[in-house]
Protein backbone atom coordinates (compact mmCIF):
# COMPACT_ATOMS: atom_id res chain seq x y z
CA UNK A 1 0.00 0.00 0.00
CA UNK A 2 2.50 2.44 0.89
CA UNK A 3 3.99 2.04 -2.43
CA UNK A 4 1.28 2.42 -4.30
CA UNK A 5 0.22 5.77 -2.31
CA UNK A 6 4.11 6.64 -2.37
CA UNK A 7 4.22 7.19 1.59
CA UNK A 8 7.42 4.73 2.14
CA UNK A 9 10.75 6.08 2.01
CA UNK A 10 13.32 6.07 -1.14
CA UNK A 11 14.63 3.06 -0.12
CA UNK A 12 11.96 1.31 0.74
CA UNK A 13 10.27 1.99 -2.71
CA UNK A 14 13.68 0.99 -4.86
CA UNK A 15 13.57 -2.05 -2.68
CA UNK A 16 9.79 -3.04 -3.79
CA UNK A 17 10.77 -1.67 -7.36
CA UNK A 18 13.80 -4.09 -7.24
CA UNK A 19 11.12 -7.02 -5.80
CA UNK A 20 8.55 -6.30 -8.73
CA UNK A 21 10.81 -6.88 -11.30
CA UNK A 22 11.75 -10.65 -10.08
CA UNK A 23 8.19 -11.21 -8.68
CA UNK A 24 5.56 -11.09 -11.66
CA UNK A 25 2.74 -11.89 -9.29
CA UNK A 26 2.93 -8.91 -7.18
CA UNK A 27 4.15 -6.79 -10.35
CA UNK A 28 1.09 -8.10 -11.99
CA UNK A 29 -1.28 -7.09 -8.79
CA UNK A 30 0.77 -3.73 -8.60
CA UNK A 31 -0.50 -2.76 -11.98
CA UNK A 32 -4.11 -3.57 -11.32
CA UNK A 33 -4.75 -2.01 -8.26
CA UNK A 34 -2.96 1.11 -10.18
CA UNK A 35 -5.26 0.84 -12.65
CA UNK A 36 -8.58 0.89 -10.26
CA UNK A 37 -7.17 4.18 -8.61
CA UNK A 38 -7.12 5.58 -12.47
CA UNK A 39 -10.93 4.49 -12.32
CA UNK A 40 -11.94 5.48 -9.10
CA UNK A 41 -10.68 8.72 -10.31
CA UNK A 42 -13.64 8.95 -12.75
CA UNK A 43 -16.18 9.14 -9.42
CA UNK A 44 -17.07 12.64 -8.72
CA UNK A 45 -19.87 14.11 -6.97
CA UNK A 46 -22.78 16.12 -8.29
CA UNK A 47 -21.99 19.41 -8.99
CA UNK A 48 -23.74 21.87 -6.17
CA UNK A 49 -23.64 25.24 -5.07
CA UNK A 50 -23.21 25.23 -1.02
CA UNK A 51 -22.13 28.85 0.35
CA UNK A 52 -23.03 27.94 3.70
CA UNK A 53 -23.02 31.31 6.40
CA UNK A 54 -23.10 31.35 9.85
CA UNK A 55 -25.55 34.25 9.99
CA UNK A 56 -25.82 34.91 13.59
CA UNK A 57 -23.87 35.38 16.65
CA UNK A 58 -24.05 33.18 19.41
CA UNK A 59 -25.78 34.42 22.69
CA UNK A 60 -22.96 36.79 24.55
CA UNK A 61 -24.80 35.77 28.16
CA UNK A 62 -27.70 33.66 29.34
CA UNK A 63 -29.89 35.70 31.21
CA UNK A 64 -32.01 34.31 33.93
CA UNK A 65 -34.60 33.38 31.92
CA UNK A 66 -32.93 32.28 28.63
CA UNK A 67 -33.71 28.25 29.23
CA UNK A 68 -37.82 29.63 28.90
CA UNK A 69 -36.62 30.23 25.34
CA UNK A 70 -36.48 26.83 24.08
CA UNK A 71 -40.19 26.66 25.65
CA UNK A 72 -43.35 27.39 23.53
CA UNK A 73 -45.41 30.34 24.29
CA UNK A 74 -48.32 28.56 25.87
CA UNK A 75 -45.89 26.71 27.55
CA UNK A 76 -44.52 29.70 28.88
CA UNK A 77 -47.89 30.66 29.72
CA UNK A 78 -48.72 27.48 31.46
CA UNK A 79 -45.71 27.27 33.58
CA UNK A 80 -46.15 30.99 34.91
CA UNK A 81 -49.74 29.96 35.92
CA UNK A 82 -48.18 27.25 37.69
CA UNK A 83 -46.09 28.63 39.85
CA UNK A 84 -48.27 31.72 40.55
CA UNK A 85 -51.00 29.06 41.59
CA UNK A 86 -48.54 26.81 43.88
CA UNK A 87 -46.67 30.30 45.25
CA UNK A 88 -49.89 31.15 46.58
CA UNK A 89 -50.67 27.80 47.42
CA UNK A 90 -47.89 27.05 49.85
CA UNK A 91 -47.87 30.93 51.18
CA UNK A 92 -51.26 29.52 52.51
CA UNK A 93 -53.04 33.11 51.05
CA UNK A 94 -56.56 32.74 51.69
CA UNK A 95 -58.94 35.63 51.21
CA UNK A 96 -62.78 35.30 52.03
CA UNK A 97 -65.54 38.13 52.25
CA UNK A 98 -67.72 37.41 54.04
CA UNK A 99 -70.41 38.77 57.18
CA UNK A 100 -66.82 39.54 59.00
CA UNK A 101 -65.82 41.98 56.41
CA UNK A 102 -62.64 40.95 54.42
CA UNK A 103 -60.33 38.41 55.70
CA UNK A 104 -56.87 37.12 54.57
CA UNK A 105 -55.29 34.37 55.75
CA UNK A 106 -51.61 33.82 55.42
CA UNK A 107 -49.85 30.88 56.87
CA UNK A 108 -51.31 27.25 57.82
CA UNK A 109 -54.11 28.63 60.96
CA UNK A 110 -56.35 25.94 59.80
CA UNK A 111 -56.18 21.90 59.43
CA UNK A 112 -57.44 20.70 56.69
CA UNK A 113 -60.78 19.45 58.10
CA UNK A 114 -61.41 22.45 60.02
CA UNK A 115 -62.84 24.21 57.57
CA UNK A 116 -66.56 25.37 58.16
CA UNK A 117 -69.11 24.10 56.75
CA UNK A 118 -70.16 26.18 54.63
CA UNK A 119 -66.78 26.10 52.05
CA UNK A 120 -67.64 22.49 51.05
CA UNK A 121 -70.91 23.13 48.86
CA UNK A 122 -69.46 26.85 47.51
CA UNK A 123 -65.76 24.42 46.80
CA UNK A 124 -68.55 21.76 45.29
CA UNK A 125 -70.15 24.61 42.98
CA UNK A 126 -66.76 25.88 41.99
CA UNK A 127 -65.48 22.87 41.04
CA UNK A 128 -68.37 21.78 38.90
CA UNK A 129 -68.48 24.89 36.67
CA UNK A 130 -63.98 25.07 36.56
CA UNK A 131 -62.84 21.10 37.20
CA UNK A 132 -59.30 22.66 37.79
CA UNK A 133 -60.28 24.68 40.78
CA UNK A 134 -61.35 21.46 42.34
CA UNK A 135 -58.12 19.89 41.70
CA UNK A 136 -55.52 23.04 42.95
CA UNK A 137 -58.37 23.42 45.91
CA UNK A 138 -57.30 19.40 46.58
CA UNK A 139 -53.58 20.36 46.21
CA UNK A 140 -53.87 22.97 48.41
CA UNK A 141 -55.73 21.15 51.11
CA UNK A 142 -52.88 18.11 50.67
CA UNK A 143 -49.93 20.61 50.70
CA UNK A 144 -51.66 21.94 53.67
CA UNK A 145 -52.07 18.83 55.88
CA UNK A 146 -48.56 17.99 55.25
CA UNK A 147 -46.80 20.95 56.16
CA UNK A 148 -49.39 21.94 58.79
CA UNK A 149 -47.77 19.76 61.31
CA UNK A 150 -44.49 21.90 61.20
CA UNK A 151 -45.91 25.26 60.11
CA UNK A 152 -45.15 27.98 62.98
CA UNK A 153 -47.68 29.62 64.94
CA UNK A 154 -50.78 30.27 62.56
CA UNK A 155 -51.29 34.34 61.86
CA UNK A 156 -54.19 35.52 61.07
CA UNK A 157 -54.90 38.89 59.47
CA UNK A 158 -58.22 40.40 59.94
CA UNK A 159 -59.00 43.99 58.16
CA UNK A 160 -62.56 44.41 59.23
CA UNK A 161 -64.81 46.89 60.31
CA UNK A 162 -65.30 45.88 63.78
CA UNK A 163 -60.79 45.68 64.81
CA UNK A 164 -60.52 45.77 67.83
CA UNK A 165 -56.39 46.78 68.01
CA UNK A 166 -55.76 49.82 66.22
CA UNK A 167 -52.31 48.95 66.47
CA UNK A 168 -52.51 45.44 65.33
CA UNK A 169 -54.67 46.39 62.37
CA UNK A 170 -51.86 49.01 61.55
CA UNK A 171 -49.08 46.19 60.91
CA UNK A 172 -51.47 44.17 59.59
CA UNK A 173 -52.23 46.75 56.66
CA UNK A 174 -48.57 47.05 56.20
CA UNK A 175 -48.55 43.24 55.58
CA UNK A 176 -51.39 43.28 53.28
CA UNK A 177 -49.74 45.87 51.33
CA UNK A 178 -46.33 44.33 51.30
CA UNK A 179 -48.21 40.67 49.62
CA UNK A 180 -49.82 43.05 47.02
CA UNK A 181 -46.89 44.80 45.98
CA UNK A 182 -45.14 41.93 45.60
CA UNK A 183 -47.69 39.95 44.01
CA UNK A 184 -47.88 43.27 41.39
CA UNK A 185 -44.56 43.12 40.77
CA UNK A 186 -44.47 39.38 40.17
CA UNK A 187 -47.38 39.90 37.76
CA UNK A 188 -45.24 42.77 35.91
CA UNK A 189 -42.00 40.71 35.63
CA UNK A 190 -44.41 38.10 33.86
CA UNK A 191 -46.04 39.97 31.64
CA UNK A 192 -42.48 41.63 30.45
CA UNK A 193 -40.93 38.50 30.24
CA UNK A 194 -43.95 37.22 28.05
CA UNK A 195 -43.87 40.43 26.11
CA UNK A 196 -40.39 39.81 24.86
CA UNK A 197 -40.59 36.02 24.52
CA UNK A 198 -43.41 36.83 21.98
CA UNK A 199 -41.70 39.54 20.33
CA UNK A 200 -38.61 37.30 19.89
CA UNK A 201 -40.85 34.53 18.55
CA UNK A 202 -42.22 36.75 15.74
CA UNK A 203 -39.08 37.95 14.88
CA UNK A 204 -37.55 35.09 14.43
CA UNK A 205 -40.52 34.10 12.50
CA UNK A 206 -40.10 36.76 10.13
CA UNK A 207 -36.34 36.38 9.81
CA UNK A 208 -37.01 32.51 8.73
CA UNK A 209 -39.82 33.14 6.25
CA UNK A 210 -37.64 35.98 4.67
CA UNK A 211 -35.00 33.48 4.39
CA UNK A 212 -37.31 30.52 2.86
CA UNK A 213 -38.46 33.34 -0.05
CA UNK A 214 -35.06 33.87 -0.86
CA UNK A 215 -34.13 30.84 -1.11
CA UNK A 216 -37.65 29.59 -3.54
CA UNK A 217 -36.48 32.86 -5.83
CA UNK A 218 -33.01 31.73 -6.12
CA UNK A 219 -34.59 28.04 -6.50
CA UNK A 220 -36.60 29.26 -9.35
CA UNK A 221 -34.19 31.04 -10.67
CA UNK A 222 -31.65 28.34 -10.73
CA UNK A 223 -34.75 26.14 -12.95
CA UNK A 224 -35.05 28.88 -15.44
CA UNK A 225 -31.74 29.07 -16.07
CA UNK A 226 -31.31 25.25 -16.25
CA UNK A 227 -33.88 25.12 -18.87
CA UNK A 228 -31.99 27.14 -21.42
CA UNK A 229 -28.90 24.61 -20.59
CA UNK A 230 -30.95 21.53 -20.69
CA UNK A 231 -32.70 22.40 -23.79
CA UNK A 232 -28.97 22.83 -25.67
CA UNK A 233 -27.93 19.84 -23.93
CA UNK A 234 -30.75 18.13 -25.64
CA UNK A 235 -29.73 19.23 -29.16
CA UNK A 236 -25.95 18.40 -28.69
CA UNK A 237 -27.30 14.55 -27.74
CA UNK A 238 -29.73 14.56 -30.81
CA UNK A 239 -27.00 16.00 -32.81
CA UNK A 240 -24.12 12.79 -31.14
CA UNK A 241 -26.96 10.62 -31.87
CA UNK A 242 -27.78 11.54 -35.55
CA UNK A 243 -23.23 11.30 -36.00
CA UNK A 244 -23.74 8.09 -34.52
CA UNK A 245 -26.57 6.34 -36.64
CA UNK A 246 -25.09 7.87 -39.42
CA UNK A 247 -21.78 6.26 -38.75
CA UNK A 248 -23.64 2.85 -38.64
CA UNK A 249 -25.00 3.08 -41.59
CA UNK B 1 -31.77 22.76 11.72
CA UNK B 2 -33.63 25.53 10.28
CA UNK B 3 -35.60 28.44 12.05
CA UNK B 4 -35.53 27.80 15.81
CA UNK B 5 -31.91 28.08 16.82
CA UNK B 6 -31.30 30.19 19.70
CA UNK B 7 -28.14 30.57 19.07
CA UNK B 8 -25.81 30.30 15.58
CA UNK B 9 -27.50 29.41 12.33
CA UNK B 10 -25.27 28.07 9.05
CA UNK B 11 -26.99 29.02 6.32
CA UNK B 12 -26.96 28.49 2.74
CA UNK B 13 -26.59 32.29 1.13
CA UNK B 14 -25.29 33.11 -2.03
CA UNK B 15 -22.34 35.79 -2.22
CA UNK B 16 -19.45 36.62 -4.51
CA UNK B 17 -16.87 36.09 -1.73
CA UNK B 18 -13.76 33.70 -2.87
CA UNK B 19 -11.62 32.04 -0.25
CA UNK B 20 -8.77 33.75 0.48
CA UNK B 21 -5.80 31.20 0.96
CA UNK B 22 -3.22 34.13 2.20
CA UNK B 23 -4.21 33.31 6.02
CA UNK B 24 -3.56 30.00 7.41
CA UNK B 25 -6.37 27.73 9.31
CA UNK B 26 -4.79 27.96 12.50
CA UNK B 27 -5.05 31.76 11.73
CA UNK B 28 -8.41 31.47 10.94
CA UNK B 29 -9.66 29.15 13.36
CA UNK B 30 -7.77 31.59 15.97
CA UNK B 31 -9.64 34.67 15.05
CA UNK B 32 -12.66 32.72 14.92
CA UNK B 33 -12.45 31.73 18.91
CA UNK B 34 -12.13 35.61 19.15
CA UNK B 35 -15.07 36.00 18.00
CA UNK B 36 -14.72 36.90 14.26
CA UNK B 37 -17.38 35.00 12.74
CA UNK B 38 -16.07 36.02 9.33
CA UNK B 39 -12.96 34.37 9.89
CA UNK B 40 -15.26 31.07 10.39
CA UNK B 41 -16.79 31.84 7.07
CA UNK B 42 -14.07 32.03 5.38
CA UNK B 43 -13.16 28.28 7.00
CA UNK B 44 -16.41 27.28 5.70
CA UNK B 45 -15.57 28.57 1.98
CA UNK B 46 -12.43 26.38 2.52
CA UNK B 47 -13.84 22.96 3.46
CA UNK B 48 -17.71 23.38 2.45
CA UNK B 49 -16.37 21.45 -0.70
CA UNK B 50 -14.18 18.67 0.57
CA UNK B 51 -16.76 18.08 2.82
CA UNK B 52 -19.78 18.25 1.12
CA UNK B 53 -17.65 15.31 -1.24
CA UNK B 54 -16.74 13.21 1.56
CA UNK B 55 -20.43 13.05 2.64
CA UNK B 56 -21.75 12.54 -0.77
CA UNK B 57 -19.15 9.64 -1.21
CA UNK B 58 -20.27 8.28 2.18
CA UNK B 59 -23.79 8.17 1.84
CA UNK B 60 -24.48 8.39 -2.08
CA UNK B 61 -27.28 11.50 -1.62
CA UNK B 62 -26.87 15.17 -2.42
CA UNK B 63 -29.90 16.13 0.29
CA UNK B 64 -28.31 13.92 3.21
CA UNK B 65 -24.69 15.12 2.14
CA UNK B 66 -25.49 18.77 2.39
CA UNK B 67 -27.59 18.43 5.32
CA UNK B 68 -24.68 16.70 6.98
CA UNK B 69 -22.24 19.80 6.03
CA UNK B 70 -24.80 21.67 7.65
CA UNK B 71 -25.01 19.82 10.67
CA UNK B 72 -21.17 18.87 10.93
CA UNK B 73 -20.03 23.54 10.43
CA UNK B 74 -22.89 24.15 12.93
CA UNK B 75 -21.60 21.86 15.61
CA UNK B 76 -17.93 22.81 14.68
CA UNK B 77 -18.69 26.66 15.47
CA UNK B 78 -20.47 25.58 18.68
CA UNK B 79 -16.97 23.58 19.57
CA UNK B 80 -14.42 25.48 18.58
CA UNK B 81 -14.05 27.20 21.48
CA UNK B 82 -12.61 23.56 22.69
CA UNK B 83 -10.38 23.04 19.48
CA UNK B 84 -7.16 22.60 21.16
CA UNK B 85 -5.31 22.55 18.05
CA UNK B 86 -3.68 18.96 18.34
CA UNK B 87 -5.06 17.77 15.16
CA UNK B 88 -5.50 20.07 11.89
CA UNK B 89 -8.94 21.74 11.35
CA UNK B 90 -9.36 19.85 8.27
CA UNK B 91 -9.00 16.32 10.22
CA UNK B 92 -11.39 17.75 13.29
CA UNK B 93 -13.75 18.40 10.14
CA UNK B 94 -13.20 15.17 8.90
CA UNK B 95 -13.90 13.71 11.62
CA UNK B 96 -17.08 15.57 12.60
CA UNK B 97 -18.32 14.59 8.81
CA UNK B 98 -17.74 10.83 9.18
CA UNK B 99 -19.55 10.61 12.59
CA UNK B 100 -22.27 12.73 11.50
CA UNK B 101 -22.24 10.09 8.48
CA UNK B 102 -22.31 7.48 10.73
CA UNK B 103 -25.83 8.62 12.26
CA UNK B 104 -27.33 9.18 9.25
CA UNK B 105 -26.52 5.65 7.97
CA UNK B 106 -27.04 3.85 11.43
CA UNK B 107 -30.87 6.07 11.89
CA UNK B 108 -31.55 4.64 8.23
CA UNK B 109 -29.99 1.61 8.46
CA UNK B 110 -29.16 1.60 5.32
CA UNK B 111 -26.46 0.83 2.85
CA UNK B 112 -25.35 3.75 0.82
CA UNK B 113 -27.94 4.75 -1.63
CA UNK B 114 -26.44 4.94 -5.07
CA UNK B 115 -27.66 7.68 -7.54
CA UNK B 116 -28.74 7.09 -11.09
CA UNK B 117 -28.46 3.51 -10.81
CA UNK B 118 -30.71 2.27 -13.92
CA UNK B 119 -32.10 3.67 -16.82
CA UNK B 120 -29.96 6.64 -16.87
CA UNK B 121 -31.14 9.69 -18.82
CA UNK B 122 -28.22 10.21 -21.56
CA UNK B 123 -29.25 13.99 -21.21
CA UNK B 124 -28.34 13.92 -17.66
CA UNK B 125 -24.92 12.70 -18.43
CA UNK B 126 -23.26 16.16 -20.23
CA UNK B 127 -22.43 18.71 -17.26
CA UNK B 128 -23.29 22.38 -17.88
CA UNK B 129 -19.89 22.82 -17.53
CA UNK B 130 -18.07 19.65 -19.04
CA UNK B 131 -14.41 20.30 -21.00
CA UNK B 132 -15.04 21.81 -24.32
CA UNK B 133 -12.18 19.25 -25.13
CA UNK B 134 -14.05 16.35 -23.75
CA UNK B 135 -15.47 14.43 -26.55
CA UNK B 136 -19.47 13.30 -25.77
CA UNK B 137 -18.52 10.05 -25.84
CA UNK B 138 -15.69 10.30 -23.10
CA UNK B 139 -18.69 12.24 -21.17
CA UNK B 140 -20.78 9.11 -21.62
CA UNK B 141 -18.03 6.59 -20.89
CA UNK B 142 -16.80 8.58 -18.10
CA UNK B 143 -20.10 9.10 -16.03
CA UNK B 144 -20.73 5.03 -16.98
CA UNK B 145 -17.39 4.47 -15.22
CA UNK B 146 -18.51 6.99 -12.07
CA UNK B 147 -21.61 5.24 -11.93
CA UNK B 148 -19.69 1.75 -11.71
CA UNK B 149 -17.42 2.92 -9.08
CA UNK B 150 -19.66 4.39 -6.72
CA UNK B 151 -21.76 0.90 -6.93
CA UNK B 152 -18.87 -0.80 -6.24
CA UNK B 153 -17.90 1.42 -3.38
CA UNK B 154 -21.39 1.16 -2.04
CA UNK B 155 -20.62 -2.54 -1.39
CA UNK B 156 -17.97 -1.66 1.33
CA UNK B 157 -17.79 -1.84 5.11
CA UNK B 158 -18.28 1.83 6.05
CA UNK B 159 -14.84 1.53 7.51
CA UNK B 160 -12.85 0.40 4.13
CA UNK B 161 -15.14 2.90 2.41
CA UNK B 162 -14.09 5.96 4.49
CA UNK B 163 -10.12 4.81 4.42
CA UNK B 164 -10.22 4.48 0.51
CA UNK B 165 -12.20 7.79 0.22
CA UNK B 166 -9.93 9.56 2.70
CA UNK B 167 -6.75 8.45 0.95
CA UNK B 168 -8.01 8.31 -2.78
CA UNK B 169 -9.94 11.53 -2.89
CA UNK B 170 -8.51 13.89 0.22
CA UNK B 171 -5.04 12.89 0.00
CA UNK B 172 -4.56 12.09 4.15
CA UNK B 173 -1.95 10.30 4.92
CA UNK B 174 -2.29 6.44 6.36
CA UNK B 175 -1.72 7.99 9.97
CA UNK B 176 -4.05 10.61 9.72
CA UNK B 177 -6.24 8.14 8.49
CA UNK B 178 -5.16 6.08 11.75
CA UNK B 179 -6.43 9.18 14.25
CA UNK B 180 -9.60 9.92 12.37
CA UNK B 181 -10.47 5.96 12.35
CA UNK B 182 -9.42 5.16 16.24
CA UNK B 183 -7.23 2.20 14.91
CA UNK B 184 -3.58 1.33 13.94
CA UNK B 185 -1.94 1.98 10.94
CA UNK B 186 -1.68 -1.27 9.74
CA UNK B 187 -4.90 -1.64 9.60
CA UNK B 188 -6.08 1.04 7.61
CA UNK B 189 -3.76 -0.33 5.24
CA UNK B 190 -5.43 -3.53 5.21
CA UNK B 191 -8.86 -1.89 5.26
CA UNK B 192 -7.46 0.01 1.73
CA UNK B 193 -6.09 -3.38 0.12
CA UNK B 194 -9.34 -5.02 1.09
CA UNK B 195 -11.63 -2.20 -0.59
CA UNK B 196 -9.52 -2.05 -3.21
CA UNK B 197 -9.71 -5.72 -4.16
CA UNK B 198 -13.28 -5.42 -3.73
CA UNK B 199 -13.66 -2.74 -6.05
CA UNK B 200 -11.49 -4.22 -8.55
CA UNK B 201 -13.60 -7.32 -8.24
CA UNK B 202 -16.84 -5.26 -8.98
CA UNK B 203 -15.75 -3.23 -11.74
CA UNK B 204 -14.08 -6.41 -13.53
CA UNK B 205 -17.60 -7.98 -13.12
CA UNK B 206 -19.22 -5.25 -14.78
CA UNK B 207 -17.15 -5.29 -17.79
CA UNK B 208 -16.00 -1.40 -16.91
CA UNK B 209 -13.50 0.38 -17.68
CA UNK B 210 -11.57 1.96 -20.02
CA UNK B 211 -8.10 2.70 -17.76
CA UNK B 212 -6.70 -0.34 -16.61
CA UNK B 213 -8.61 -2.92 -18.87
CA UNK B 214 -5.93 -3.79 -20.60
CA UNK B 215 -3.02 -3.71 -17.62
CA UNK B 216 -5.46 -5.90 -15.27
CA UNK B 217 -5.27 -9.14 -14.80
CA UNK B 218 -7.78 -11.36 -16.14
Amino acid sequence: MSYLYEEGTAAERLAFEAHLRQCERCAAEAASLRAVRVDMAAWTPPETVLDFRIVREPAQATSRWGWMSTMPAWAQLAAASLVIGVAAGLSGLDVQYGSDGLIVRTGWSRPAGARPAGDAPAAAAAGADHPWRAEMAALREQLLGEINQAASAPQAVRVSAGAADGGEASVDDEFLARVKQLIEASEARTQREMALRLTEMVRDMDTQRRADMRRVADGLGVLEGRTGAVTAQQREVMNYLMRVSQRQQ
Amino acid sequence: MRGGHAGPLVRQETHGDRVDMTVTDEELVARSIAGDTDSFNQLILRWEGPMYALAYRQLGREDDARDVVQDAFLRAFRALPGFKGEAKFSSWLYRITLNLCRDVMRRAKRAPFVQTPEGVDIADLVPSDAPAAESMEDVVARKDLSRHVARAMSLLPEEQRSAIILKEYHGLTFQEIAELQGCPLSTVKTRLYQGLTVVRRELDRQGRGPAGAESRTP
